[in-house]
């Protein structure tokens, strides 16, 4: 026979039970726990609510006034409701607002330079000698342009102008000679033109004279040669442009 | 009276500060009788009502409009009277408690054969039930003042309490348990 534990008197006790009935006929059989059973009810029936004091009728309005003072009065729900949601909701449409205006900004961006990008690393490298050359071009220009006014002036050309030009014919010559591969005959024949008149310009070894430089605009046409290369440049220019080269 | 709470509470929250008064009018004497079987002290039982209505306007807003008003306060309630049951611990009730020694009390009980005995045994029980009482944890006591003098269910002791239903039934166990350690010399003697 397996007796019952404090713990199931204790919940049999409050009725808590679930097996009330077998508990009932096991305390009816059992001696013991019959016996422990009936000294723990009389221990908790000794144990009795103390005698709660009196409080009169007007106790609830007493205890409402000792904390009437201390207590503010709520917001009306509806007033909250008016100001509160339509703030947030304003504030969630300013938001949503500059969200889409700078993801539209984003994509008309994205639009608006992606042909201007190279797509490969055969057009960046065109790109970059388009831009190289434009600027060889406009140095050989100006060099031009100084050495027609010198002739026309009848002026000695000064050391400086001659170191550029030097710089301009090693570059010029590297230029000439990767046009060459590509298929642009006038660019070819234009750099070829301008390689000898640099040539001409940077090796004379006592400076230019006035006569000097008169022969070279003469025998080399450099008149013609700066409106070619203006021309050329126009054109460079252009592709450039295209190119998307403005760097 | 559970739905006309409910209209209460929706005037209190729609400014009718005065509307809460009617709730603490209605409520104000179950809370004080629960109150006061816990502490045991008229001072102490009054200082709960006064916080759990004025704890229970603050929290008004989180009131579910499902639940009795009742049972939400009564909660709070618990949890009042906890905090004075921990604080007066805290101040050191101790010379109450040897004051009343159970072995102390079988000799009283012993020696006592003359007089109106009835009465004596009650004052006697009642002297250590107090002692008893004292001995138990905050919890223990308040799960068992729950249970044994409210006559409350196990899963309304665990929803006052805030804790699960079996550590509700283990600590009616427990405070069983020590009770019947303090007034076993008492019902031996006897």
């Amino acid at each position: 026979m397996k007796h019952l534990t404090e713990e199931e008197m204790i919940e049999h006790y409050y009725s808590e039970d679930t097996r009330k009935a077998n508990a009932e006929a096991h305390l009816r059989v059992c001696t013991p726990c019959s016996r422990a059973y009936e000294e723990l009810g009389k221990l908790l029936g000794s144990v009795r609510a103390p005698e709660t004091p009196e409080r009169g009728p007007e106790y609830g309005a007493q205890v409402w006034q000792s904390i009437r003072g201390s207590l503010l009065p709520y917001e009306a729900k509806k007033k909250r409701g008016f100001f509160y949601w339509p703030q947030m909701a304003f504030a969630a449409a300013c938001l949503l607002l500059l969200a889409g205006a700078f993801l539209a900004g984003r994509i008309w961006e994205h639009a608006h330079t992606r042909p201007t990008l190279a797509s490969n690393p055969q057009q960046t490298k065109e790109r970059v000698v388009l831009f190289v050359l434009d600027n060889h071009l406009d140095r050989s220009e100006r060099l031009l342009v100084q050495l027609n006014h010198a002739a026309a002036d009848g002026e000695q050309i000064d050391y400086p102008l001659q170191g550029e030009a030097r710089q301009l014919l090693t570059d010029n010559r590297l230029y000439r000679q990767s046009v060459a591969k590509s298929n642009d005959p006038l660019l070819a024949a234009a750099l070829d033109h301008l390689e000898r008149v640099l040539l001409e310009v940077a090796n004379s070894p006592d400076g230019l004279n006035s006569a000097d430089i008169v022969r070279i605009e003469k025998e080399m046409n450099t008149q013609g040669l700066l409106f070619q290369i203006r021309v050329l440049r126009t054109k460079t220019n252009a592709q450039v442009v295209q190119k998307g080269a403005t760097l | 009276m559970g739905n006309d709470d409910h209209a209460l509470i929706r005037a209190v929250l729609a400014g009718d500060k005065d509307a809460y008064g009617q709730l603490v009018m209605r409520h104000s004497q179950s809370v004080f009788r629960v109150a006061f079987r816990i502490t045991e002290n008229e001072a102490d039982a009054e200082e709960v009502v006064q916080e759990s209505f004025f704890r229970g306007y603050r929290k008004l807003e989180s009131f579910d409009a499902r639940a009795s008003f009742q049972t939400w306060i009564y909660r709070i309630a618990m949890n009042c009277a906890l905090d004075v049951l921990n604080k007066r611990k805290s101040h050191a009730a101790m010379p109450i408690a040897e004051e009343y020694d159970g072995e102390q009390a079988t000799v009283q009980l012993a020696d006592g054969a003359a007089g109106p005995e009835r009465l004596l045994l009650s004052r006697q029980i009642e002297a250590l039930r107090q002692t008893a009482m004292e001995k138990l944890t905050a919890t223990e006591r308040l799960a068992f003042v729950l249970r044994h003098m409210e006559d409350r269910s196990t899963e309304e002791i665990a929803a006052a309490l805030g804790i699960a239903p079996n550590s509700a039934k283990q600590a009616v166990f427990r405070a069983v348990q020590k009770l019947r350690q303090s007034l076993a010399p008492l019902w031996v003697k006897s």
